[in-house]
């Protein structure tokens, strides 16, 4: 059996929709210099960090091969140095194989994104399709949630109501999570009378424009002593690809997340999910999300995702108790911020948002028009 | 941190590369179609069935080359799902709002997504069938499609189709025949005749006075046949008719229809049709063979 990988330490800068005066370099080094700070890990060779992997988007950074931007910030200078361009959580899994293969024994993992450079998050996600068939009808990632949305509303019988109160409770849980001091409260009442933006899906319903950064240390089984007290081991990781038109698809159905969810469970020796995990931080990029993907998670059953995302007491885990993507990270970073999170909980390293006796845990990360591409790392205490 | 954003070296900047991507053969079939004939093609997995819209030149499921096995796709569709967009972006094809939906075509099975205009957004559904417009300026791009709207064909009732027809059915239509309707009709049939134009001469005649054309109120089975019974969609094959007594000015005549058989391997029906007036006096009798409407 491959040797088990830990995350040693974790690092977050703030989440702030508009960090106008930080470089994402310098936001980069903050998380970089907050890690070794934690670790004492440096880049000596043989010893150190033997594999950088940089999380980042071209079209976000406006430029491209935007891990060229960060050789410097990451010490990869000569170095072995990997970019990760899709959902951040997938540095996670780059890194697990490159310590499971025997090839390094210390991976750095840093993403950063300041999605406030561009003029439009939609413009960016609109070049995300193509252009023959979809850019030219307008698409972009808020339409095609839009057309997910309505399809699972439809199936779910998920209600406004509901939808407002997973709104109001992530706000209520971000305002704990030092990580993100420009969230508000809302009211049920704000996120109900709340614009549309792509029917059903109301401008409270969709994350904020955020800037910010993230990193983890992975470690080879036999040297974690060496960076941390209390390293977290990835116990299974599972991804899935679903089509890319949207018609291809069913919507509703978590067909990609259902199958991601299975991998990991098999690896991890997951046989219900329901009664797994202390802690679970789905990627939720709009409100519908977080009910949609845990019924494709096995957290709750079919149709009762609504009545789990919107009252506690009605799961085992804690739901995202970070405030989730929708309080506010970049939407490269979701997954790795929800890891990190996740991460930080089992650590018992969660300030203010602290989950009492979390041993296990859940981080979930998406990608793509409509969730096209899953990934599900699930995590436990050492 | 205490910076001031008119001290900062903050570069404006954009990324704009005019760019020219080619679609492939498959592709390019597809659009070129749907400009120079207004057809769209799908292509068909033989193996599971499937045609995909817009084409795709491999089955993603089956992993076969289905390059070659075009069918023909129905310009209508039904709307399976749709969201409204009221945010504003520049590379959207219209102003906001507008319905952007997935609508499956008639012969496909994936859905493609486009633009549904014609209907208000707040009547908007799912299941609406629509029918593509296609753009009078071509592009070779999708939008040689401009947009869907509503089928507004699924709006007027058809009538009773061969199925939905029963022996013993009827209908009937009346009017009431005027000097001006028996003019009118000798100009359209060219038949002047002096015994429907001329009263003195009428006078001669066994009838004794002006008479009107035969076929006058023969024609009242048209609004029968053609709007009642079996109604719009109807095809007349074969009417004969046998004129039993005279149509006189200002008769009310009274054509009624009713269902007599129903000739299975054809799907037509045979019709029974009398003309009466006012009296319930039979003015003439006979038969037609219509063709009903099939189901839409």
């Amino acid at each position: 059996m491959a040797r088990r990988v830990g995350i040693c330490a974790v690092a977050q800068t703030t989440y702030e929709p508009d960090k106008w005066t930080e470089r994402f370099q310098g936001m980069a080094l903050e998380v970089i210099e907050s890690i070794q700070a934690q670790t004492g890990v440096d880049f000596s060779a043989g010893r150190g960090i033997g594999m950088s992997i940089n999380v980042s988007d071209d079209i976000f950074d406006a430029r491209t091969i935007s891990d060229n931007a960060m050789t410097d910030v990451l010490g990869a200078h000569f170095g072995c140095e990997e970019k990760v361009a899709q959902e951040g959580i997938q540095a996670i899994y780059y890194g697990l194989a490159a310590i499971q293969s025997g090839h390094v024994d210390v991976v750095l993992v840093v993403g950063h994104c300041k999605e406030s450079q561009g003029k439009s998050r939609n413009r960016v996600t609109h070049v995300a399709f193509d252009p023959f068939y979809t850019r030219p009808v307008g698409l972009d990632f808020c339409a095609a949630a839009g057309l997910q949305a309505q399809a699972f509303m439809d199936q779910s019988g998920l209600t406004e109501e509901q939808l407002a109160a997973v709104v109001v409770r992530s706000r209520e849980n971000a305002l704990k999570n030092d990580r993100l001091p420009a969230v508000e409260p809302v009211t049920v009442e704000e996120v109900l009378n709340s614009p549309m933006l792509a029917d059903p899906i109301r401008r409270l319903h969709a994350y904020p424009v955020s800037d910010g950064a993230v990193g983890m240390l992975l470690v080879a089984e036999e040297r974690v002593n060496e960076f941390s007290d209390t390293p977290v081991w990835i116990t299974g990781v599972g991804n899935s690809m679903d089509s890319f038109f949207l018609g291809d698809r069913d919507l509703a159905s978590n067909d990609a997340l259902k199958q991601a969810a299975r991998r990991a469970y098999r690896r991890a020796g997951i046989a219900d999910p329901k009664t797994a995990f202390d802690v679970v931080e789905v990627s939720d990029l709009y409100a519908y999300q977080q009910p949609m993907w845990l019924e494709g998670l096995g957290i709750c059953d079919t149709g009762k995702g609504g009545l789990t995302a919107s009252t506690r007491g009605h799961c085992k885990p804690v739901i995202n108790p970070s405030g989730g993507t929708l309080a506010g990270n970049p939407m490269i970073l979701g997954g790795l911020v929800r890891a990190a999170e996740a991460s930080l909980q089992l650590m018992g390293k969660a300030n203010g948002h602290q989950v009492e006796k979390a041993a296990t845990a859940l981080a979930h990360g998406v990608m793509g028009p409509a969730g096209q591409f899953h990934s599900v790392v699930t995590l436990a205490r050492a | 941190m205490d910076a001031k954003y008119a001290d900062s070296f903050v570069v404006e900047g954009k990324l704009a590369l005019p760019y020219q991507y080619f679609a492939g053969r498959t592709g390019s079939r597809f659009i070129t179609t749907i400009r120079d004939k207004k057809k769209i093609m799908g292509l068909k997995c033989d193996r599971c069935g499937k045609v995909f819209v817009p084409p795709r030149s491999t089955c993603e499921r089956c992993f076969v080359d289905i390059s070659n096995n075009w069918v023909d796709v129905k310009n209508t569709g039904t709307v399976t799902g749709f969201t409204v967009i009221r945010y504003k972006e520049p590379y959207q094809p219209f102003d906001p709002p507008y319905i952007q939906a997935l609508i499956l075509l008639d012969g496909a099975d994936t859905p493609m997504v486009h633009i549904v205009k014609g209907i208000p957004v707040s009547q908007m559904q799912m299941g609406l069938r629509v029918k593509a417009v296609f753009a009078k300026k071509t592009t070779a791009t999708i939008m040689d499609i401009d947009h869907f709207r509503p089928d507004v064909k699924d709006h007027v009732k058809l009538g009773y189709t061969y199925e939905e027809l029963e022996i013993g059915m009827t209908a009937s239509f009346s009017k009431t025949i005027t000097e001006t309707d028996v003019y009118l009709f000798a100009g359209i049939s060219g038949d002047f005749n002096p015994m429907h134009m001329n009263e003195e001469f009428a006078k001669k005649t066994p009838f004794g006075t002006r008479i009107a054309h035969g076929a006058l109120p023969q024609c009242l089975c048209a609004p029968v046949l053609g709007m009642k019974l079996p109604g719009l969609g109807t095809v007349a094959l074969e009417i004969t008719t046998r004129f039993k007594a005279p149509t006189y000015f200002g008769d009310t005549i009274t054509c009624t229809g009713e269902i007599i058989e129903k000739l299975e391997d054809r799907k037509w029906v045979r019709m029974s049709l009398t003309w009466t007036n006012q009296d319930d006096k039979l003015v003439a009798e006979g038969k037609a063979l219509v063709m009903p409407p099939q189901s839409s």
